[in-house]
């Protein structure tokens, strides 16, 4: 149990972990059989953490959200809120809330009535349901709009009902599924800080799913990314992006050069690469046998191109000018890089085909391969 | 197994026998309702004292006369098919694709309506009154003498009249998404507007075509009180010598055999429907319709033309209602025309029973029917269950059979014990209910399908169980559909005649019976008053329950108008 502040009004909300243990979710299909959705899938969510499930259309993410919200029973495997176990209680006695990708708003109901459904069912007082209803509102910055129908309001609006009303039922968990991705950019980005802020307020567990990964990055504590019907990878947008433990989570968050290369030294804190005739120190505690085939991943932004005699000789394929920064495709020996120069005012400019010095950084950089360990 | 389960409150227990005590009923229903009838009928056909004898059933296949009328079936409904999709791809094009003003519009809307809504003799009655020997346009204007108007060509000409409007209605929203864009593409490569319509136009029209075909295939071959009317002797249709046989010779068996030959043809049409429709998703070209029609799809003489034809037709139809009109309140219509409210009188006296009878069993009608509709609707569009496409398909059995074998089939199952319902208003109003449900079915399934699955998962996520969301969410959504469904039935109640006329009985009878009835001894005036009294109580109740659909109906979801 834990106490959040809201407002004017203390209010007590359980804040429970969730904790996936080796879930499966299998479809039968009429066609093509069973399809497996979700694979053998452990997760663990702490109280009050926003975890985020990021992954591709049809990795199986919001299977796994629908299994903890109760709307799609696990082939195999258990689903605990709390250290119960609730994977044969069905959605409407799991206590959670759940904003839909399309809303789901009742059209035979007014703002308030969609907001109240929640509290009518628990069988609530009027007057303790009408404080409720208008504290959610209040809270989403719709004080006022009660009386409206849901198609006067604009999509924006809309968004901030289905919050309203996942909200005032105070659930043990806040699940939400693509919520923003029928909004336009801009106020993409201003919904999701304001869940964000509502999910510190209420410190309510939170699992959120989307396709959009700077979506990602901005709301979560963590990130878990799903390939194929299981976690790939979890962590922090920050662990994700500078320690990826695969190429799929490489490539998936940001933009990632894949550097072919092979092992030539192995030194305490350092590995040493080929590359050509070349040779990069990158230092690292990952260890794999002299000789490996690996691949060195580097940021776009990680690389400085120079016309100084310093690491490799490249040549500019391709440079577009984009305002704030400017993309280079460079070729090294065989291998095609990408470069971000950013501020181009500041920095020198290179034309294509023009022959440049790349420098590859010694920092923060993983190599990955088959024969690495970490 | 669940941890809450010793304290389930009663709204679980309502939660967990909903569903299949509904299921048990609705199932029950059908049985005895839809399956027990057609299967008592089927006995009755080739069962003779008991044991099995296909005798008289080849027997009368072998029939001179009853083969003529099989064929003489199948003519018509292939002319009246082929002449009313004609003429309802006519009026869907030039509403679709011209521009129209207001006017034009509304009468297109209006005259296509009437012929919905009215009792089945409206046509043939008005047929009469014009190019019947003393009719007002062959007799008064042309001063023909002895002219014979009863045949095939009345018959065709009344039917198509009657029917087109179900083509246009079907034809008018799938030309509207067939989007224009075609239509301009084909011009900016160069196309004339014949072309394009002959290349682009038509072909994509051409699934929704056979459907229209079908719908007036299917409306002739089960149009029993036209020919009853019309067709005279000379050409004997099935459904008229079924009718024949049962209430002239008293023959029952017969009568069953006859409808076997015409379940033939109509299981077929039901089958190429069925066929028709789930082969359709490749004729949805475009799910959005793009900006209004340019106008541009016809050149203006073509477009003349369009107009032209449509605003004639609407003219006849427009003739024949107003003569109905003037026929009930002049003396006798071709020989007397002082104005009189003498067959008023007459319809409100000695055919007050008719009317009160009508009325009663409408109004039962109505209430069960939107349920029975909403019901089955629910369980078939939401629910998860083995045998669900058959109960769907056994739903819609008594709307897709000829209502002369739903008729005849009512008969023989419910003449003996253990049902025995002749002669009660009971059996009228279950034959209303079950054959004209489905309109209540199918819009609670179409709406069903407008309402994502996630509204019920949010109820759920929200602390409600089953029972709550389908009362509080699912069931105001779906209202609409109850309406719909009961005005469906409703109008039917006062209109249909082909299933009911083997039911009435001395306690109870019908508005139509009775104007059948005038018909046949001559009572022209009384039959038109009829007429006008039911057209005027359905045109009253379909509007109010029209206001009443627009505004129970959330913003979000459409709901087609009763009676379109």
């Amino acid at each position: 149990m834990a106490t959040a502040t809201l407002g004017t009004k203390t209010l007590s909300i359980k804040t429970l972990g969730i904790k996936l243990d080796r879930v499966s979710a299998i479809f039968r299909h009429e066609r093509r059989g069973d399809v497996t959705a979700v694979h053998d899938l452990d997760l663990e969510i702490n109280p009050g953490e926003f975890l985020t499930l990021l992954g591709a259309s049809g990795c199986g993410k919001t299977t796994v959200l629908r299994m903890i919200g109760g709307f799609q029973k696990p082939s195999a495997g258990r689903v605990f809120f709390g250290g119960d176990d609730v994977t044969a209680r069905s959605a409407n006695r799991r206590d959670v809330g759940f904003v839909f990708q399309n809303y789901a708003l009742f059209p035979h109901l007014t703002v308030f009535e969609n907001v109240a459904y929640g509290l009518r069912v628990k069988r609530l007082a009027d007057t303790e349901i009408k404080s409720r209803v208008d504290d959610g509102l209040r809270q989403v910055g719709l004080g006022g709009l009660g009386d409206r129908m849901i198609a006067e309001l604009s999509g924006g609006q809309q968004q901030r009902v289905a919050l309203a009303r996942a909200i005032v039922i105070r659930p043990a968990v806040l699940l939400f599924d693509e919520p923003l991705s029928n909004l336009d950019a801009q106020l993409r980005v201003q919904m999701r800080s304001e869940i964000r802020r509502l999910q510190k307020e209420l410190n309510i567990t939170a699992v959120y799913v989307t396709h959009d990964q700077e979506e990602a990055m901005a709301i979560s504590d963590r990130i878990a990314i799903m390939n194929a019907g299981q976690i790939v990878q979890t962590g922090t947008a920050e662990d994700l992006y500078r320690r990826p433990a695969s190429t799929f989570v490489a490539t998936f968050l940001g933009e990632a050069n894949l550097i072919r290369t092979t092992i030539v030294e192995v030194a305490m804190d350092r590995l040493t690469l080929g590359l050509g005739d070349s040779r990069w120190d990158v230092v690292t505690t990952s260890r794999g046998p002299l000789g490996a085939e690996v691949e060195a991943v580097v940021r776009p932004e990680a690389i400085r191109l120079s016309e100084t005699k310093q690491g490799f000789s490249g040549r500019i394929l391709s440079s577009t000018y984009l305002g704030s920064k400017i993309d280079y495709l460079v070729a090294i020996g065989d291998q095609t890089i990408k470069v971000v120069q950013s501020d181009p005012s500041a920095g020198p400019r290179f034309a294509e085909g023009a022959t440049v010095e790349v420098a590859l950084p010694h920092f923060g950089v993983q190599v990955l391969g088959a024969a690495m360990r970490h | 197994m669940l941890p809450q389960a010793a304290a389930r409150p009663r709204a679980a227990i309502l939660d967990g026998l909903a569903r299949p005590g509904g299921l048990l009923v609705i199932w029950l229903l059908l049985l005895l309702f839809v399956v027990y009838p057609l299967a008592m009928m089927l006995a009755r056909a080739i069962f003779d004292n008991g044991a099995l004898s296909l005798g008289a059933l080849t027997g009368a296949l072998k029939a001179p006369g009853n083969l003529r009328a099989f064929r003489n079936s199948l003519v018509l409904a292939s002319l009246v098919g082929v002449a009313g999709t004609v003429i309802g791809f006519i009026f869907a094009f030039t509403v679709e694709r011209l521009r129209l003003g207001g006017v034009l519009r509304r009468l297109i809307d209006r005259a296509t309506f009437f012929p919905l809504i009215s009792p089945p003799f409206t046509t043939s009655i008005a047929i009469v009154f014009s190019f019947g020997p003393r009719g007002l346009i062959t007799y008064d204007l042309l001063g023909l003498q002895n002219v014979q108007v009863y045949g095939l060509t009345s018959t065709f000409a009344a039917e198509t009249l009657t029917y087109f409007p179900i083509a246009y209605l079907a034809l008018r929203p799938m030309l509207a998404s067939i989007s224009n864009q075609f239509e301009e593409a084909s011009f900016s490569l160069g196309a004339s507007r014949w072309h394009a319509f002959r290349t682009v136009t038509l072909p994509l029209a051409m699934p929704g075509l056979a459907n229209a075909f079908l719908l007036l295939f299917g409306s002739s071959l089960a149009d029993f009180a036209t020919p009853l009317i019309l067709a005279g002797s000379d050409f004997p249709v099935l459904p008229t010598e079924a009718y024949l046989q049962i209430t002239g010779l008293f023959d029952l068996r017969s009568g069953a055999i006859l409808s076997l030959l015409l379940l033939v043809p109509a299981g077929l049409v039901f089958v190429a429907q069925e066929w028709l429709v789930a082969g359709r998703s490749y004729t949805t070209v475009t799910g959005k319709a793009s900006a209004l029609s340019s106008g541009d799809s016809a050149s203006s003489l073509a477009a003349a033309g369009l107009l032209l034809f449509c605003v004639a037709v609407c003219g006849v139809i427009l003739y024949f209602y107003a003569l109905l009109f003037y026929a009930s309140i002049v003396q006798a219509f071709g020989a007397n025309h002082t104005l009189t409210l003498d067959h008023y009188r007459v319809i409100f006296s000695e055919g007050l029973p008719a009317i009160k009878d009508t009325l009663i069993i409408a109004l039962i009608g109505m209430p069960l029917g939107g349920l029975y509709g909403i019901a089955v609707g629910y369980l078939v569009g939401r629910g998860k269950f083995v045998g669900r496409k058959t109960m769907e398909v056994v739903s819609l059995l008594n709307y897709a059979l000829p209502g002369t074998i739903v008729g005849i089939a009512y008969l023989v199952a419910f003449n003996d014990k253990p049902f025995a319902l002749t002669g009660t208003a009971a059996i009228i109003i279950a034959c209303y209910v079950f054959r004209y449900s489905p309109t209540g079915i199918r819009t609670t399934v179409a709406l069903l399908q407008q309402i994502d699955k996630s509204m019920e998962e949010a109820s759920a996520s929200l602390g409600a169980g089953n029972f709550y969301t389908f009362r509080h969410v699912m069931l105001p959504l779906i209202m609409p559909a109850f309406f719909a469904g009961l005005g469906v039935v409703f109008i039917r109640s006062m209109t249909a005649i082909s299933a009911t006329i083997f039911l009435v009985s001395i306690n109870w009878t019908l508005i139509t019976v009775k104007i059948l009835e005038n018909m046949t001894e001559v009572a022209l005036g009384p039959a038109a008053a009829f007429s006008v009294f039911v057209i005027v109580v359905v045109l009253v109740v379909t509007e109010l329950l029209n206001r009443i659909l627009f505004h129970i109906s959330a913003p979000s979801l459409r709901v087609s108008r009763i009676g379109t």
